[in-house]
């Protein structure tokens, strides 16, 4: 049933958390190799929906592929297959840059040469091989999340789950962690990104807006702002989001 | 290296990391083989005795000297009626009254029985109950001395030599020093993984280990066996004071107490993740641990004997693993025995160390 060029597909996913419908039947796809930006404001409904992708949690109902793996039996072999990178900095602030490479490296089963080389050229790119032996919580915010970054694509996984992985630094740190993104890109790894940053969403292939647990629109950046009449994506957002009955 | 290598590693650095884990695990069976004993004595001194002789005779005179030279009792006064000292020791200046009654010597003489009354304020227990003790053992023995002399011109009384029997002290340590060993292994190994996986769920880093690949049971074992480890290094302390501090020598082999801790850490291990698999914060697990501890140290025989208690609650102490593990060591530091004598024991401990790890592998939810 999946499209050979796709690396997620989903239909009708739903999650419900007692009356609270979270995610309200969102279908759509992710093509291998692209960047997808998954928009909306906060509490929109993106961090569930890709807990359910990353097998974190389970969906009330729907289906959904990612990497060619069930999201409701095969989550499991899902996770060997993606990289994921939470909102909330989830590295092991008690240890070495070093050390949490090399422990996320050995988790995904990368063999103890390769993960050398890796880490090394991982740390080249982050410009960070001087602070391999610092310890993690001691580094600033814009490292942390940029190290957060590597350690979810340390295995070249298929496909990498940002989410939020900008918030909180400023504007030229930014624009460094999507050039780390464009990079993993060119390795071939698919991004899946949620951001509320909607400057961000520019640089994505296609977005998806999401209001209220739903998606009201899906294309790329251009072709939404022609649809809409916007300037900027920004604008496009305003005019979806006005119908929105979830505040911030 | 497999997953659970890198796991177990991981757990190594960051205890090595931790400013205050480390030293933890040394103080706390530092201070509670060396200085719980020596606070938490039991010994009894200075027990205040109100006397009531009513006899005046030689009998009671020399049975008081004796009482005095024994060192446990000071005399606070001597009344005449039972009445006077009991007023005494309702005030609060006498713990216990003797009293002896009018021609306890003729009675003896005679070859009567002679009822000497002891009655001891119970409101401090342990200087009521103990100093009851001791006067009671005083008496009985000078009144076995009494009936095997023949007369009664027993002019040298013998002395009372109150070690061997009387000597709380050395006793209270015998029994004390293998209980904080239970308490340093049920600490150590019920804490410290409980902590470890509640301060992961603390800072968010269990979901970057739940977003991966690893087997459940690789992360569950990787704490089990880290802190069992640990567990292994804090008894061994608590056995090297045992032994050069208070001369404790087991009758029965180290490795049958290893083998018992190990098990035992394991359940211990398997136990505490079960609680943090049900907590969300530090201060929710440790409450709930503190519950459980509370009960394994206090139903399982380690402070007070299992034979002693209501039978109702004898039957509860054989769901507690603890009762098998405090059995094992008992009863091969005191009486030698081998795995032959307490196989019950090991298949019971063995069996709840397994059940209850099966149980924390499927409580422990990757996905919600």
């Amino acid at each position: 049933m999946m499209d050979k060029g796709h690396v997620i597909e989903v239909e009708h996913l739903t999650k419900r958390f007692g009356d609270f419908t979270a995610v309200d039947d969102i279908s759509f796809h992710v093509s291998r190799g692209e960047i997808f930006g998954f928009l909306g404001a906060n509490g929109a409904g993106k961090t569930t929906a890709m807990r359910m992708l990353t097998g974190l949690s389970f969906p009330t109902s729907g289906k959904g592929i990612v990497a060619g793996f069930d999201i409701w039996t095969q989550s499991e072999l899902i996770k060997k297959h993606i990289g994921y990178m939470s909102q909330k900095f989830a590295l092991y602030g008690d240890l070495t840059v070093q050390d949490n490479l090399e422990l996320f490296a050995g988790i995904y089963g990368v063999s103890r040469r390769d993960a050398g080389q890796r880490i090394d050229e991982l740390l080249g790119r982050l410009s960070l091989s001087h602070e391999r032996g610092s310890l993690v919580k001691d580094l600033p915010q814009g490292w942390k999340q940029k190290l957060a970054f590597s350690v979810s694509i340390i295995h070249k996984p298929e496909i990498v789950f940002l989410d939020e992985p900008t918030g909180g630094v400023d504007p030229a740190a930014r624009r460094q962690f999507w050039e780390l993104i464009y990079e993993a890109v060119d390795e071939g790894i698919t991004a899946f990104v949620t951001t509320h940053y909607m400057d961000e969403a520019e640089y994505c292939n296609r977005i998806s807006m999401m209001v209220d647990g739903r998606i009201d629109a899906l294309d790329s950046p251009a072709a939404l702002k022609a649809r809409y009449g916007a300037g900027s994506i920004a604008e496009v957002f305003d005019i979806l989001a006005r119908g929105a009955v979830r505040s911030e | 290296m497999s997953a659970f290598g890198y796991l177990f590693v991981k757990e190594a650095r960051q205890f090595k990391s931790n400013p205050f884990m480390p030293v933890v695990l040394i103080l706390l069976p530092l201070l509670l083989m060396l200085v719980v004993p020596l606070a938490a004595n039991m010994e009894v001194r200075d027990v205040r005795l109100s006397i009531v002789d009513r006899d005046r005779s030689t009998m009671s005179t020399q049975l008081i000297d004796r009482i005095s030279r024994s060192g446990y009792f000071v005399f606070s006064s001597y009344e005449d009626s039972y009445e006077d000292a009991m007023e005494q020791l309702s005030k609060g200046r006498a713990d216990i009254i003797m009293e002896i009654p009018e021609g306890a010597e003729r009675s003896v003489g005679n070859g009567e029985n002679v009822e000497i009354l002891i009655a001891a304020n119970a409101v401090n227990n342990t200087k009521g109950t103990m100093g009851g003790g001791y006067l009671s053992s005083i008496v009985t023995d000078y009144s076995a001395e009494l009936s095997g002399s023949s007369g009664l011109e027993t002019s040298s009384p013998l002395t009372i030599i109150p070690q061997y029997r009387y000597n709380p002290h050395l006793e209270y340590k015998l029994f004390m020093v293998p209980a904080l060993m239970i308490v340093v292994i049920i600490l150590v190994g019920g804490f410290f993984p409980t902590l470890s996986i509640v301060s992961e769920k603390e800072n968010g880093t269990i979901e970057q280990i739940n977003v991966s690949p690893v087997r459940k049971r690789d992360f569950i074992l990787s704490k089990v066996v880290f802190y069992g480890i640990l567990g292994i290094f804090a008894f061994t302390l608590a056995i090297v004071i045992a032994h050069f501090v208070y001369g404790l020598a087991s009758h029965g082999g180290l490795l049958e107490i290893y083998v018992s801790s190990m098990i035992f850490l394991v359940f211990m291990g398997g136990f505490g993740l079960i609680i943090s698999n049900y907590s969300e914060t530090m201060l929710q697990s440790v409450f709930l641990m503190l519950f459980f501890v509370l009960i394994f140290m206090l139903m399982s025989g380690i402070f007070t004997p299992v034979s002693s208690m209501e039978t109702w609650s004898q039957y509860v102490t054989y769901i507690l693993p603890t009762r098998y593990f405090v059995n094992i060591l008992r009863a091969v530091c005191l009486k030698g025995s081998s795995f032959s004598d307490l196989t019950f024991d090991f298949v019971m401990l063995s069996v709840f160390a397994v059940v209850i790890n099966i149980f924390a592998v499927v409580t422990y939810k990757k996905q919600s």
